[in-house]
């Protein structure tokens, strides 16, 4: 409530002689911009009374008054309104006592009339307004921290304050939870010492610190002090000080357990429908070896048969050669010759030697695929390493390879390239996205036609990272659709044929790689995928960092 | 029309991977069939413009033409030989182009010898 516009409430304590009259009093404050309600009493109990009951600003008592003058200053003293004590003659010792005992002011003479009297009243009121005033401000001041202290600790999300050393000296309960420990025990500690980052990396708070960076929506892992890992999704700044150096820094984090759950669960149903359409060409790469193996096995299991029918007159002549009966030799012998016609021993024991050697190259390939099989399938240990795209990438056309080989010429380009610090699992899932995608435009477009489409694998180092570019010669993506092949569920194919997630899950992969996916296709005549992998580990983890 | 009977019947196989056509060879061997082998299938059809052949056992997936369409090609002009499919595919090939190409078995790979011998016996014996 506005003070200077309210009307002042004073109450006068005075024996019916007293010479100032209330209303000389009231013109006088008003003349000084002040409305005031005067209630005159005779003693120290009405005075307290009226004091009691309502709010009175000034209490203005007569020293005349006497024992009640000092009961009314005594009882208001600490906690009544300001009383101006008034005395009949000026009497500077016992003003001196007055204001011992409390008194606000104490005048006399023409100080004491009604226009003194009224200026004196308005300092007080005007020293009482500053006073109210300073307490309302104090007490918004207390209103406005408990409200911030409340919003803070209420906080869904995780709030944490470095100084300039990168020491915490303030977290919110949240922040304690992530951390796994109380406040009391984060205070002073090195942030970074909970930041998991690669060997050489900073943590983003010490680049806030260091560099005046600005993260917002970065990735994070925090390691607790008992090794459980949390996720984190994190934007953090510094905090301006003096000469344009952070004082410190803030970061507001949030715990990604359950975003990062669902997210390698999409992954995963993304990555078991492309496996669906694997496995067949998979199984049929391994069944053609399978099939002539078996074949050939039962064949050999027969030349053998063939050959003991040989070798047992072979054994009848030895038995006949060691007793020396030349006419039992002769029979032997003559029988030998016609099994060995018979069984056509020259071609088995040729035929066999290649059927074996057939055997074994079909061996040898199923080997192969179980190795590729083996290469691709490799789980990522959910940490980034440092990884050869070619290898990634060559490994995934293998295993998509049988799927695609009777429409598809698949040529590579592979470039000398530079390790790079990635997801290798995920790469191949998006590798293999790519590759699926052309094989199927591929098989779209040339239909039951006999022609041959062609998908080219193109791999170059750049100065700060790796490019792959997937080009294929299938029908290509109408102009309409090139914007939206990115978007969740967007699918041009047949029921069934895709989930729809190929394409977004590999835009976002390589996002979370902070790097770049983009397409380029004319409609009827193929499309061309670039994929672009960032070498500095610096730029991952923070894509969308503010400069 | 040679008479099948003389050098046996006419065998052509037709598969994009040698080491199956070598494998079937070996099957055969006793069977008494005369054996034409192909690695593709317009190699099988430059192989049935030449001569005569009573069976064709042929792979279904192959690059340029797949077994099914050189089977209907051979179902128009040479209706007279057998059709058989061979094939690692699992994808099922529609019931009607089956009757359209009038398939006489579809063999899976890895194939059973004693029931791929079977089949091509019977179809020997049933030829017109």
């Amino acid at each position: 409530m506005d003070e200077g516009a309210r009307i002042a409430r004073i109450v006068i304590a005075r024996t019916a002689e007293a010479a100032a009259e209330p209303g000389a009093l009231v013109r006088a404050l008003e003349r000084l911009g002040r409305g005031a309600s005067i209630d005159v009493v005779r003693d120290a109990a009405a005075c307290l009374d009226r004091c009691s009951v309502g709010r009175v600003d000034v209490v203005i008592a007569e020293e005349a008054l006497g024992r009640d003058c000092r009961v009314i200053l005594e009882h208001l003293r600490l906690v009544g309104p300001p009383v101006i004590v008034v005395q009949a003659r000026r009497d500077d010792a016992a003003a001196l006592q007055w204001y011992r005992r409390g008194a606000a002011e104490c005048v006399a003479g023409e100080a004491a009339s009604g226009e003194g009297l009224g200026a004196v009243v308005a300092e007080q009121l005007a020293r009482l307004r500053a006073l109210h005033a300073a307490e309302a401000t104090e007490q918004s001041l207390r209103g406005l921290e408990h409200a911030h202290q409340s919003i803070i600790q209420s906080l869904n999300a995780a709030l944490l304050v470095v100084d300039r050393d990168g020491s915490i000296t303030f977290c919110n309960p949240p922040a304690e939870q992530i951390l796994g420990e109380a406040a009391q025990a984060l205070h002073g500690r090195p942030a970074r010492n909970w930041f998991r980052m690669a060997a050489g990396d900073r943590t983003l708070l010490d680049r806030s610190l260091a560099g005046g960076e600005r993260f917002k929506g970065a990735e994070a892992i925090i390691v607790r002090r008992d090794g459980v890992r949390v996720p984190v999704g994190i934007s953090c700044a510094p905090i301006a000080g003096a000469q344009g150096r952070p004082s410190g820094a803030v970061a507001i984090f949030q715990d990604l357990s359950e975003v990062t759950q669902l997210r390698s669960h999409v992954l995963q149903t993304e990555k078991m429908a492309s496996i669906g359409q694997l496995a067949a060409g998979v199984a049929h790469e391994i069944n053609n070896p399978m099939g002539f193996i078996h074949a050939n096995l039962f064949q050999m299991s027969e030349y053998v048969a063939d050959l003991r029918g040989a070798w047992t007159r072979v054994e009848t002549l030895r038995k006949a050669a060691a007793q020396g009966d030349l006419e039992a030799i002769r029979a032997a012998s003559e029988e030998l010759s016609a099994a060995i016609e018979e069984a056509d021993v020259s071609y088995v024991l040729s035929d066999l030697a290649k059927a074996i050697r057939e055997s074994q190259e079909g061996s040898e390939r199923i080997r192969h695929i179980v190795q590729d099989l083996r290469d691709f399938s490799h789980q990522d240990t959910g940490e980034r390493v440092l990884a050869d795209v070619n290898q990634c990438l060559d490994s995934t056309a293998s295993i998509v390879w049988p799927m695609m080989k009777h429409l598809v010429v698949l040529e590579k380009h592979y470039g000398d390239l530079p390790e790079i610090p990635c997801y290798p699992m995920q790469l191949k899932q998006v590798f293999m996205n790519l590759l699926v995608n052309a094989f199927q435009a591929i098989e779209e477009k040339v239909g039951d036609s006999g022609e041959i489409g062609t998908v080219t694998l193109t791999t170059q180092p750049r100065r700060d990272g790796v490019l792959v570019v997937v080009h294929d010669t299938g029908v290509g993506i109408a102009p309409e659709h090139l914007d939206r092949i990115f978007d969740p569920f967007f699918t041009t194919k047949r029921v069934g044929a895709g989930t729809g997630l190929g394409l977004s899950t590999s835009y976002h992969i390589v996002q979370r790689h902070g790097g770049s996916l983009t397409v380029e296709s004319t409609a009827g005549e193929g499309a061309s995928f670039q994929l672009f992998l960032p070498l500095l580990s610096e730029s991952f983890g923070a894509a969308d960092a503010l400069t | 029309m040679t008479t099948p009977r003389e050098h046996g019947p006419v065998l052509l196989i037709v598969d994009d991977e040698p080491r199956i056509l070598s494998a079937l060879r070996r099957t055969l061997r006793r069977e008494g069939f005369e054996i034409f082998a192909a690695e593709s299938a317009r190699e099988a059809l430059r192989i049935l413009d030449e001569q005569p052949v009573h069976l064709i056992l042929s792979d279904h997936k192959m690059p340029g033409m797949t077994g099914m369409q050189l089977l209907a090609q051979a179902a128009q002009r040479w209706p007279a030989a057998a059709r058989i499919l061979i094939t690692g595919w699992t994808e099922s090939i529609p019931e009607q182009e089956i009757r359209a190409v009038g398939l006489r078995a579809i063999i899976s790979k890895p194939w059973d010898d004693a029931e791929l011998k079977e089949i091509l016996r019977t179809a020997a014996k049933e030829l017109p």
